[in-house]
């Protein structure tokens, strides 16, 4: 579930809105590139909610083949679900704005108690798999860019290929067969072992994020529990997104290097070394950090696979459950801040680029 | 695809295409995409034939009354065993290519069509609809993938997942996924698409718009569409098992779904039951790795850029004479000795000795008086279409204080020579003959040696300062970068001129910046040095590189046509600086030129070189004085000189021969002028709230019928504005432009414009963009006419044949494709096209400006002979004053946005009134040495005296 991003691919430049407005001076960039976050988030809200009311009221989604039509009727009237549709829209969004996302249908929990709880374990999960990402991918991808067309390169560019070609899923499914059932070197799913999930559930006041809750919590052995556990998933959704990286680096680098500032430096007699990681690398990082910003959205899809794979109790994990139970309430509410934490970040990313290139901020 | 005279036989479109990008490619990418051929090719044959090839049905859990049983591992009945549901999972595993392939083609081919449509429209039209279009794609496109899919499958599906119900909730899922990729890619292209000078030519001759978006627009700018679309097969493919997988898969007995299968067999795996996910799994990876191969691989070969090199593969095998770039210092060990074999065996330039292996100083060659001394110097690239030429037995010498100029047109390889000279060739050179600089042999030296010759023994100055420049560091880190890189290794090699001091400290090299910044003649260089290049103008740009590359006072400079892409006025600033380096400092300069004006002001030596040979060399005066080769002799007849051009008109505006004009001019008004603007003024609109750029500041002229109107100015003084406002290109933001009789200004060009546009011809600067890449020359030129005038074919053809016969290109050339045309020979047709229904007004925008001066000439005489005989009024730009003058009656000069002077042609040229005209006049170098020197004194002595003195003065310190 990656959205290939090939940079080579003309056209493939991130949002020409926020291009056009690059010229202008940073503060104004800046502004405006926020100001462009409500109508993205505007834009997504609606469509998600358009399109999980075009079948119907979700009550009789998630309960129409278990309660007889009197029980639904009242059960939709007394959530209001009869309304007019505009009527509940608007409802909709007002309690968005007062961060309401509602109850879930089937096992009444306010959505954004849920979002709490799990948003904290998808975190920990993309955070970890970020580290096997930007370790890897920078990396391999200048090698691939500096030893363009050598044995290497193919070989990296085959890994890129299949780490896209690869569903993260199924990646993880054979990880798990590998390492977990058949060497037993790792724990096969979940997040913690039972006995050390007891203990910590009854030590209190958690952040939700097991890194940093064991850690508190004193104990070596739990740490090191929690850390084995994240081992395949992170090296699952991490290598999905080292692909990525790969490619990403490859790509950019190679133009920069033959760039006609490279040559000058050359000319001066700047070793190659420096030339990749200071002259190439620096300009490349510009559309690097751009289209990174869109990838993210990609990542998003892959943690979520990725959860469901290793039954890592996070958004993702849930979502699929509630997919499942059709509860559509809870998955109206996790996608919907998913949409706005991907619009923030994409934010953050722009505005980040345009603080390394000097043409934009001055 | 209209009446469009074309030969009985259409020529050239290649059906084949792909077997020829196969058959071009190299190395592994040739590989990735035979192999991207088989993996595709097998998925969709085993789709289509799934049937006859897989045992059992997608649904069938027993055969004969036989139950297959559940998770039985793999045998001879059931080659890949069954599942917990007790299906077959080869069968399902077959079937579910059938699945994957109705997917992939209703989802690609709908957000295909959607996409490019909206694109296009969006991208052309632009405006408030392509603002909403590129927010809205924006939106979705940054949405996760996986979570609008399920968003958009409870929508579509009700979640529900009969088997086309399932198909069609997938396919409008991936459609809607996908539209926002082609619509980005295909706007993209089309806004680049609709600025090129074809599409532009086509709406001043007054194309329909419908006509130029079939015709010129979309066939360019669906190029990376296939491309894109192997991707999408792969994301649909992706798609649609990842909503299987967390729970929208269609179910079992409705259709095989692989992304369905993966999710039942999660809870096998725990149980150490692997065949029934590891199957499907493959197949999915399989599938999207075949089409991503095939995709990738085609995009790497149609890329000249990513496409892999030919010569790196060659290097593999021939030793070659610099160390390989592609690898990182440090990380190998020895470079390859270059000299062994090969090199040593094939600089066999007789009678020039041979260094067998040698790496270490070679005796002789280079008299103690020699900064560089090049012998029997060649230079091959390894292309697609093998090997080629670019420099062949060159040699030459440098010697401390001299300032040699080589000079040559386009392809005589004065560049490469310049390259070679500092190891600078890209992978695919190979280089042979001995490039001595001191003692040591720069095409033998070692990656060590040769990084102590750069920038300390020999720096250089490159043609496009802009680009020369890293654009993301400050001009201070960009100075210091050169010095630190040589002291650095200051303690090994021992002999750095500057001493081995380590490495200076951050304090140090500024101060050296600010010093050298100083020296070159950048205003407050300790405010400015921290500056970032996109800060400085062009020349001070160049000022820049010419101070680094003094940097380690490096006795010899290369200058590789450092002034081409500056003004003639920063022109002879840059110039004066580099003759004051010599004069104060000594420095050497070996100056790469195609500028016979530049080489008569700088050079003490000449050398003439013309395709890859050096062809004649004297000194400046006595090769300017008495060239000795034909070549030369012609070079430099070919330079245009003010006042050596036509005779002096008679100066009256009135043209001189009423009766030839064409009989389809349709008399308007014919008192009236062809042009005639009062105050016109054009801004640019500023964007988001930022002031308005005022590119035409109220500038009054006018063109009487049949009269030619040079105005020359240089970059940015609003000449092109001007010619492209009166071909109505560009909106006037104020004043009145009157043409042909029709106001354009106030009131913006109306529908009466288009009537007009039959009447104006336009020519646009860039003979590689003028013409539609995929129609032939004739189909072209024929346009026009086509689209005014309701003639048969044939009758069509005959006036495409005597236009092209006018322009002196044979019939035979209007079956050719543009690319197949030189860029002289494409002006040519060009003016042939703007003169095809005979207009009474031709505008020419730098017609002739990225033509060699050889080339230019023809140009110009075939557009003089036609407006003589014609007798068309004509708006000429142009930034070389010599050009205007072989062409115009009368001259306008713009600085600024701003018409300073204007008036008779020899008038403004010989004796100009505005200090601006006569800066300029004496700027551009005349091709003399002798008059050049004159000419350089009086300049001297004027500078600083006008109101609007030069931009900088230099201000040369020791």
């Amino acid at each position: 579930m990656t959205t290939l991003i090939e940079p080579s691919v003309e056209g493939a430049e991130p949002a020409s809105v926020a291009a056009d407005a690059k010229a202008t001076g940073l503060g104004r960039y800046i502004l405006v590139r926020f100001l462009l976050i409500f109508p993205t988030v505007f834009i997504l809200t609606t469509a998600v909610f358009v399109l999980m009311r075009v079948i119907g009221d979700p009550i009789t989604a998630a309960f129409g083949d278990r309660l007889t039509p009197d029980q639904l009727h009242q059960r939709i009237h007394a959530a209001g679900y009869d309304r007019a549709i505009l009527a509940q829209y608007g409802d909709y969004l007002a309690d968005l704005l007062h961060g309401n996302f509602g109850t879930t249908l089937t096992d009444h929990v306010a959505v954004t108690d849920m979002l709490r709880t799990y948003g904290a374990a998808t975190l920990e999960l993309v955070a970890y798999s970020l580290v096997v990402a930007l370790l890897l991918g920078p990396a391999l991808g200048t090698l691939a860019a500096r030893l363009r067309d050598r044995g290497v390169d193919a070989g990296l560019r085959i890994f890129a290929v299949l780490s896209y070609a690869t569903p993260v899923f199924f990646l993880g499914l054979l990880l798990k067969l590998v390492f977990a059932l058949w060497w037993g070197w790792l724990p096969v799913s979940g997040r913690l072992s039972t006995a050390h999930e007891i203990a910590l559930d009854s030590h209190g006041g958690a952040s939700g994020i097991l890194l940093i809750d064991t850690i508190r919590f004193g104990d070596g052995s739990m740490v090191v529990d929690v850390l084995r556990h994240a081992v395949l998933p992170a090296v699952t959704l991490g290598l999905l997104s080292t692909g990525i990286f790969l490619r990403l680096f490859r790509a950019n680098l190679m133009s920069t290097l033959d760039a006609e500032y490279v040559v000058a430096g050359r000319s001066r007699g700047v070793g190659e070394y420096r030339l990749t990681t200071r002259h190439a690398l620096r300009p490349a990082l510009i559309p690097i950090i751009t289209v990174m910003g869109l990838q993210i959205a990609s990542m998003l899809s892959g943690a979520v696979l990725t959860e469901t794979t290793f039954e890592w109790k996070g958004l993702g994990y849930e979502l699929t459950q509630y997919v499942q139970a059709r509860d559509y309430v809870a998955v109206q509410g996790i996608v919907v801040l998913l949409a706005v934490v991907v619009a923030v970040v994409n934010f953050l990313v722009d505005v980040l680029a345009a603080f390394v290139d000097p043409r934009v901020r001055y | 695809m209209t009446a469009v005279p074309h030969s009985p036989a259409r020529p050239r479109r290649r059906r084949t295409s792909m077997r020829r990008l196969v058959a071009g490619s190299g190395g592994y990418q040739r590989g990735m995409v035979v192999a991207g051929f088989a993996i595709t090719g097998a998925v969709v044959v085993v789709a289509l034939f799934a049937p006859l090839i897989a045992p059992y049905g997608y649904g069938q859990v027993q055969d004969a009354g036989t139950y297959f049983g559940s998770q039985h591992g793999p045998s001879a009945h059931h080659l890949f065993g069954t599942t917990v549901g007790g299906y077959d999972v080869f069968s399902r595993t077959v079937w579910g290519a059938q699945t994957a392939l109705e997917v992939i083609v209703a989802g690609t081919v709908a957000a295909l069509l959607l996409g490019t449509a909206l694109g296009l429209v969006s991208g052309y039209l632009g405006g408030r609809l392509d603002g909403t279009l590129v927010i809205l794609t924006d939106a979705i496109f940054a949405f996760p993938p996986l979570l609008l899919a399920i968003v958009m499958s409870i929508g579509v599906g009700g979640g529900r997942s009969g088997r086309w119900n399932g198909i069609l909730a997938t396919a409008v899922t991936v459609t809607i996924l996908f539209v926002p990729q082609y619509f980005r890619v295909v706007r993209a292209e089309t806004i680049r698409v609709k600025h090129e000078p074809f599409v532009e030519s086509a709406k001043v001759v007054g194309v329909p718009r419908a006509r130029i978006l079939r015709r010129h627009v979309l066939p360019n700018a669906t190029r990376t569409l296939p491309l894109i679309v192997t991707l999408n097969a792969g994301g649909a493919v992706m798609t649609l098992a990842g909503l299987g997988f967390v729970g929208f898969g269609i179910e079992p007995t409705s259709a095989a779904e692989w992304g369905y299968d993966l999710n039942r067999a999660q809870s096998d795996i725990s149980a150490g039951i692997w065949w029934t996910a590891v199957f499907p799994g493959a197949a999915i990876v399989l599938t999207v790795l075949g089409v991503t191969l095939l995709g990738e691989g085609l995009n790497d070969i149609r890329d000249p850029r990513l496409r892999a090199r030919r010569g790196a593969r060659r290097t593999r095998r021939a030793p070659r004479w610099f160390p390989p770039r592609a690898r990182l210092d440090g990380t190998t060990g020895t470079p390859p000795s270059a000299g062994t074999s090969t090199t040593a065996g094939t600089s066999t330039t007789a009678g020039k000795p041979t260094f067998p292996g040698g790496r270490g100083p070679v005796p002789g060659t280079a008299r103690d008086d020699e900064l560089l001394a090049v012998d029997g110097l060649s230079v091959t690239f390894a292309t697609d279409a093998g090997e080629v030429s670019a420099v062949e037995d060159v040699s030459l010498r440098v010697r401390p204080g001299e300032i040699v100029a080589v000079v040559g047109e386009s392809g005589s390889g004065k560049s490469v020579t310049a390259r070679t000279i500092l190891g600078l060739l890209p992978e695919t050179g190979l280089a042979r003959g001995s490039v001595l600089v001191g003692r040591q042999d720069v095409l033998r030296a070692g990656r060590r040696q040769l990084r102590r010759i750069r920038g300390r023994d020999i720096a250089m100055i490159f043609q496009e300062p802009s680009t020369a420049l890293n654009p993301v560091f400050p001009v201070s880190w960009q100075i210091a970068e050169g010095i630190r890189a040589h002291r650095m290794r200051g303690g090994s090699d021992g002999s750095g001129r500057r001493g081995g001091h380590g490495r200076p400290n951050r304090r140090q090299a500024r101060e050296r910046a600010v010093e050298l910044l100083d020296l070159v003649g950048i205003p407050e260089p300790r405010r400015r040095v921290g500056h970032y290049p996109h800060q400085f103008s062009g020349g001070q740009q160049q000022r820049i590189m010419i101070a680094m590359a003094l940097a380690l006072d490096a006795p010899l400079l290369i200058a590789d046509e450092p002034t081409t892409a500056l003004d003639v006025t920063v022109q002879a600033e840059i110039l004066d600086l580099l003759r004051e380096l010599r004069d104060t400092r000594g420095t050497s300069i070996l100056l790469i030129t195609h500028n016979m004006g530049v080489v008569a002001d700088l050079a003490d030596r000449v050398l003439v070189m013309r395709e890859g040979r050096l062809i004649e060399q004297a000194d400046t005066v006595s090769l300017f004085q008495h060239p000795r080769q034909d070549y030369t002799r012609r070079l430099l007849a070919a330079v245009p000189r003010i006042g050596g051009g036509q005779p002096t008109p008679t100066g009256s505006p009135a043209p001189a021969g009423s009766a030839t004009l064409p009989a389809s001019a349709s008399a308007t008004d014919d008192d009236e002028a062809v042009v005639r603007a009062r105050d016109l003024v054009v801004d640019y609109p500023g964007r988001l709230g930022q002031p308005s750029f005022r590119a035409v500041d109220a500038v009054s002229f006018q063109i009487s019928r049949g009269e030619v109107l040079g105005l020359i100015g240089e970059s940015g003084s609003g000449k092109t504005t001007i010619a492209r406002a009166v071909a109505g290109l560009v909106p006037a933001s104020a004043g009145s432009l009157r043409v042909l009789g029709a106001q354009l200004v106030p009131g913006g060009p109306d529908r009466s414009l288009r009537r007009l546009r039959r009447d104006i011809g336009f020519v646009f600067q860039d003979p590689a963009t003028s013409f539609n890449p995929k129609l032939t020359i004739a189909a072209c030129i024929a346009e026009p006419i086509v689209v005014h005038e309701s003639l048969p074919p044939a009758e069509v053809r005959r006036r495409v044949d005597d236009l092209l016969e006018s322009v002196h290109l044979g019939a035979g050339y209007g079956d050719r494709y543009p690319h197949e045309l030189s860029g002289g020979q494409r002006q040519r047709a060009s003016l042939a096209r703007a003169l095809a229904l005979r207009p009474r007004l031709v505008v020419a925008d730098e017609p002739t400006s990225a033509l060699d001066v050889s080339v230019q000439e023809r140009v110009l005489e075939v557009f003089r002979t036609l407006q003589r005989e014609l007798g068309f009024a004509a708006l000429f730009i142009s930034h070389d004053l010599a050009v205007v003058d072989a062409l115009a009656d009368r001259v306008g000069v713009l600085y600024q946005g701003r018409l300073v002077e204007e008036g008779a042609r020899h008038t403004v040229l010989t004796n100009p009134s505005h200090d601006y005209t006569r800066r300029l006049l004496a700027a551009s170098p005349v091709p003399d040495p002798v008059e050049q020197a004159a000419r350089r004194v009086a300049r001297g002595a004027d500078r600083g005296t006008g109101p609007r003195a030069p931009r900088q003065a230099i201000r040369a310190s020791s």
